[in-house]
């Protein structure tokens, strides 16, 4: 078993009498890049400020790098990385002088990414960081987030409101300056709505719904067990009765079934209809995502 | 090489692209000792997880279809795959499963899938053949 890079176990954060995280556990193996998905107001980014000692938990047990972020803070911090979704530097100084900045917190910095991503970003150092667009303030924030080289990279939300070309930028720079270098020990840890923009990147993801996880495991475990089928008849069917799907839905000749882990026996069933055409394709992780409240029941 | 990855296959990303690489080298596409992409590189342009593609070569290496020189990449093979024949035919029986089961429902019949295995593989001879000349006509033979 590989080590873990992040450990919650019970997690517990109230906002008044809102349960912002109510129980959730989590584990993010170290060397991988994690999904943390669920809508708005599920607890992502409560759970995020937990893990940076940002809040503190009502109850459960946090550990990154094996460390309690309250009680080592200093040495867990200098191993991470974090980009907000909303990001602010001091308007005053320059590109130049936020790098400066950022850097002087840390005990190490790789001048050779620093310049190799302010180059492929287009920024100009001279520039005030008040002056920069939403866009360049995120690539700024993300190069004073991987220069350090940390064990960990936490994003919360990291491309939401940026273009296209910005956001595809991003990724490839996650995954080439950030995820390329001592890659056992490169972890990415991120939150996100734009599951489809990251889909190839992440190899586990956990899908969290009112502060507790509704589903975690392996991305391509997922794409394998969820499966939309759809089947066209020569006349409508009447209505299809299949046992252990999940959802059928019928129009007319058509029909979209999802299947959780036994499409091979709801094709089989469909194929003794004599159907005209018969089709099976993966849920991608954001189907995944939309449909998590269907695919969690258990099978009827 | 040019890769297409469809998340909605129902196949690992990393199976995708060994896939792809076996179909190349057998297309002649990929010819032995030439090179495969870097990991980085491949891995931003896919904008896949560097994971992914390390293992689906891993896989290829153990499977000794390529070879992985540290520091020099990764080149196919030469002698193709050290498997014997019973085992290399049982890898092949699931993939013609599927071909079968496919042409069932789009009512293909006995008769024409035959015809079409067959056409594929002049295909794919002919092809080979013909990347085989242009390659011997235009450059020195590389060696690994």
């Amino acid at each position: 078993m590989s080590r873990a890079a992040i450990e919650i176990r019970g997690l517990t954060r109230r906002y008044g009498k809102t349960e912002a995280v109510n129980g959730l556990n989590l584990t993010v193996r170290a060397g991988g890049c994690y999904g943390f998905f669920g809508r708005n107001g599920a607890g992502k980014t409560t759970t995020i400020k937990c893990l940076l000692n940002l809040l503190r938990p009502d109850a459960g047990t946090l550990r990154v790098f094996g460390l309690d972020p309250q009680k080592d803070e200093v040495a867990v911090k200098s191993r991470l990385s974090y980009v907000p979704d909303a990001v602010a530097f001091y308007p005053w100084m320059s590109v130049r002088d936020t790098l400066d900045y950022f850097a002087s917190f840390r005990a190490h910095w790789n001048p050779a990414i620093e310049t190799d991503l302010l180059r492929r970003f287009g920024l100009d150092p001279s520039q005030k960081a008040g002056a920069l667009s939403k866009g360049q303030r995120t690539q700024l924030a993300l190069i004073t987030a991987v220069c350090p080289e940390p064990e960990l990279l936490i994003l919360d939300e990291p491309t939401s409101g940026l273009d296209p070309i910005v956001r595809r930028e991003f990724i490839e720079t996650v995954i080439g300056a950030y995820q390329s270098g001592d890659t056992e020990n490169r972890t990415v840890f991120v939150s996100t709505h734009l599951i489809s923009e990251f889909e190839g990147l992440i190899d586990e993801f956990t899908i969290l719904e009112q502060g507790r996880e509704l589903l975690a495991m392996p991305a391509d475990d997922a794409r394998e067990r969820f499966k939309k089928i759809r089947v066209r008849f020569a006349a409508a069917p009447g209505r299809l009765d299949l046992a252990g799907a999940l959802r059928v839905q019928q129009t007319g000749r058509e029909a979209e079934i999802l299947a959780n882990g036994n499409s091979e026996r709801l094709l089989e069933a469909l194929r003794a209809k004599q159907p005209q055409e018969l089709r099976c394709e993966s849920l991608s992780l954001e189907e995944i995502f939309v449909s998590s409240k269907i695919l969690t029941q258990a099978n009827p | 090489m040019l890769f297409q990855i469809d998340f909605k296959a129902g196949k690992p990303v990393y199976r995708q692209l060994m896939d792809q690489i076996r179909y190349a080298a057998a297309a002649g596409a990929l010819r032995p000792g030439e090179p495969l992409p870097s990991i980085r590189p491949l891995a931003e342009e896919l904008r896949l997880n560097r994971n992914t593609i390390a293992k689906a070569y891993a896989e290829l290496e153990s499977q000794g279809i390529i070879e992985i020189l540290p520091g020099k990449g990764c080149f196919l093979k030469e002698n193709g795959t050290p498997f014997t024949k019973g085992i290399r035919q049982k890898l092949l029986l699931s993939e013609i499963d599927e071909a079968v089961v496919t042409a069932h429902h789009l009512q293909v019949d006995r008769e024409a899938f035959l015809a079409m295995v067959k056409e594929r593989l002049d295909y794919f001879e002919r092809k080979a053949a013909a990347t085989h000349d242009e390659n011997s006509k235009t450059s020195p033979r590389r060696t690994p």
